[in-house]
């Protein structure tokens, strides 16, 4: 391209160009290191699946039963959302200070993340449900093990248990993300002025459960709802928190 | 044809009791080199991230390519800016700075990027977090050179580079802006090493304006004068003096202004001697306020 054609590009409205390309390239923008996102949450995972095969070699061999060996309360399967809360947050704290200097809007940057999370939680969800499925068929990998199948899953088929880890999944990246937010538009202050408003909120709600004794009736409506109600609270609550996302990073400075 | 494509006005910004930058007025005219010079903490770096809508102004009007930066794709698309304390992904390496930088730089040019990661030696499969100081800035100077964005910001981009790569940036920069004109601001306080490079100079000092002159105009505009106290102190007496030393019955005084030839002539006669002053002296002078008894650069500046 030669030089003059740079300058005279310069006076002409560019708003022909899609937002779909300023969108999709915060997506390739994360994935340019697919290990962060797609790659260590497998290999922790692996690593848990490891691990739990081992146990459950050592329970069949002490003769502890299919029936007491507890596997249904492993959390193993939630291994990696400790390491997906931080991926949230760092791909604020470093990447978008980042894709700032390379020109790249706010509003951009926060719309392709959240396509971003979207398509790392339709994964993961996909994934786990799917091995839920191979463990129920092979009897927990032929030795009894209990992985994928536990805590709520396994219950009610394929779809629900890719619709629960879909919306957890969500929630746990948004909340890295849009608490992070925070801290790039108002730092410090701002984080303990959540925090503590945060606390406060949970306190009142416990004591008002607690003096107007009605714990057994917010457990009863949980139970009304059942596993996918449930899940939709939690899906809403990943919503809630990229709308807040969105408009807190508007005027959120990189560091 | 000139256009203006940075028009500042009653610029300002305060963090809380803190005035980082304070009512600057300026305008940067397209295809020119600007430096935007000034000491450690005058508000070089905020002036870039006002610019480039980064952070946003407290108060006064900024426009790029006529609208304010912030949130505008059209204005961000056409600049490119590495901060010097630019924070980058963990998982990051030079070599995937270079795979995202055509997305974002329409311009981008990769066999010069290329070109530029050999003459720096650039380590490409290293994190950026395990690079030197001055590898840092080699990666950042090639993504600046190569992106040929219509506004390119250097943000102190000597810093620690070696004298072999300074060397290269100053003769890269040079040779593919002659060929792609473009808009280039360069902040820096190593002025020596970029006085000849640039066209034009803002020099700030503690968040306010000093001087936006042409930098032709500046390399001349001061003189100083040496010879002994007396006769220097008479004839200076009525100039805008911006420094001031005195060594014994000796006195050198820096002034701000050309002098013409009978005023040569003049000094001449009256046996004093007169020798130019550089860019890096003249801003020490004016920016310098604490290393000479008077409050020279405040003179200077009022």
């Amino acid at each position: 391209m030669s030089a003059s054609t740079v300058v005279s590009a310069g006076t002409q409205r560019t708003e022909a160009r899609s937002r779909a390309h300023e969108i999709w390239r915060t997506v390739r923008l994360h994935s340019v290191t697919p290990y962060v996102f797609f790659g260590i949450p497998w290999l922790i995972l692996g690593g848990v699946w490891a691990v739990t095969m081992v146990a459950a070699v050592i329970l069949r061999g002490a003769g502890v039963s299919d029936a007491t060996d507890g596997f249904r309360y492993s959390w193993a399967v939630l291994s990696p959302q400790w390491y997906l809360v931080v991926v949230g947050v760092q791909a604020i704290a470093y990447t978008f200070s980042f894709a700032l200097g390379f020109g790249a809007t706010r509003r951009d940057f926060w719309l392709g993340t959240s396509l971003m999370f979207v398509l790392v939680s339709v994964e993961m969800a996909a994934a786990i449900a799917t091995l839920v499925q191979i463990e129920q068929a092979t009897g927990g990998w032929w030795i009894g093990a209990g992985m994928f199948d536990t805590l709520w899953y396994g219950q009610q088929g394929w779809l629900v248990d890719f619709y629960t880890t879909f919306a957890l999944q969500l929630l746990v990246l948004f909340v890295g993300a849009s608490v992070t937010t925070v801290y790039l538009r108002w730092r410090m202050r701002g984080m303990m002025i959540m925090f503590f408003s945060a606390a406060a909120l949970v306190l009142i709600l416990v004591a008002g459960l607690t003096f107007t004794e009605s714990w057994t009736a917010v457990f009863d409506w949980f139970a009304s709802i059942g596993i996918v109600g449930t899940f939709t609270v939690v899906l809403a609550k990943a919503l809630a928190w990229a709308v807040v996302g969105y408009f807190v990073i508007r005027r959120a400075t990189p560091r | 044809m000139t256009r203006t494509v940075v028009r500042a006005s009653g610029l300002t910004k305060r963090y809380g009791s803190f005035t980082a930058v304070e009512a600057v007025d300026f305008t940067v005219e397209e295809n020119r080199i600007y430096g935007l010079l000034g000491r450690n903490g005058a508000g070089k770096t905020t002036i870039m991230q006002l610019l480039t809508g980064q952070i946003f102004p407290t108060a006064g009007e900024l426009e790029v390519f006529g609208r304010p930066p912030a949130e505008h794709a059209d204005v961000l698309r056409r600049m490119c800016f590495i901060a010097e304390s630019q924070r980058y992904p963990d998982a990051y390496k030079p070599l995937h700075l270079l795979r995202a930088a055509p997305w974002y730089f329409e311009n981008w040019d990769e066999e010069f990027a290329r070109r530029l990661v050999d003459d720096f030696r650039i380590p490409l499969n290293r994190y950026v977090r395990k690079l030197s100081r001055g590898q840092l800035s080699a990666v950042g100077v090639t993504i600046g050179l190569a992106s040929r964005a219509p506004i390119t910001f250097f943000d102190e981009p000597y810093l620690g580079l070696d004298a072999v790569a300074r060397h290269v940036f100053y003769d890269r920069l040079l040779a593919d802006y002659a060929e792609h004109p473009r808009t280039i601001v360069l902040s820096t306080h190593l002025i020596d090493e970029v006085a000849n490079l640039l066209e034009h100079i803002i020099l700030i000092d503690q968040g306010r304006l000093l001087l936006d002159r042409d930098a032709e105009e500046v390399r001349g505009s001061a003189t100083t004068v040496a010879g002994t106290r007396a006769t220097v102190e008479s004839f200076t007496a009525d100039r805008p003096v911006i420094g001031r030393e005195h060594l014994g019955g000796q006195a050198s005084v820096t002034i701000d202004g050309r002098l013409d030839l009978a005023e040569r002539l003049r000094a001449k006669e009256l046996g004093l001697e007169l020798s130019p002053v550089s860019l890096q002296q003249l801003i020490v002078h004016l920016t310098g306020t604490d290393l000479h008894a008077g409050s020279a650069g405040e003179e200077a500046a009022a």
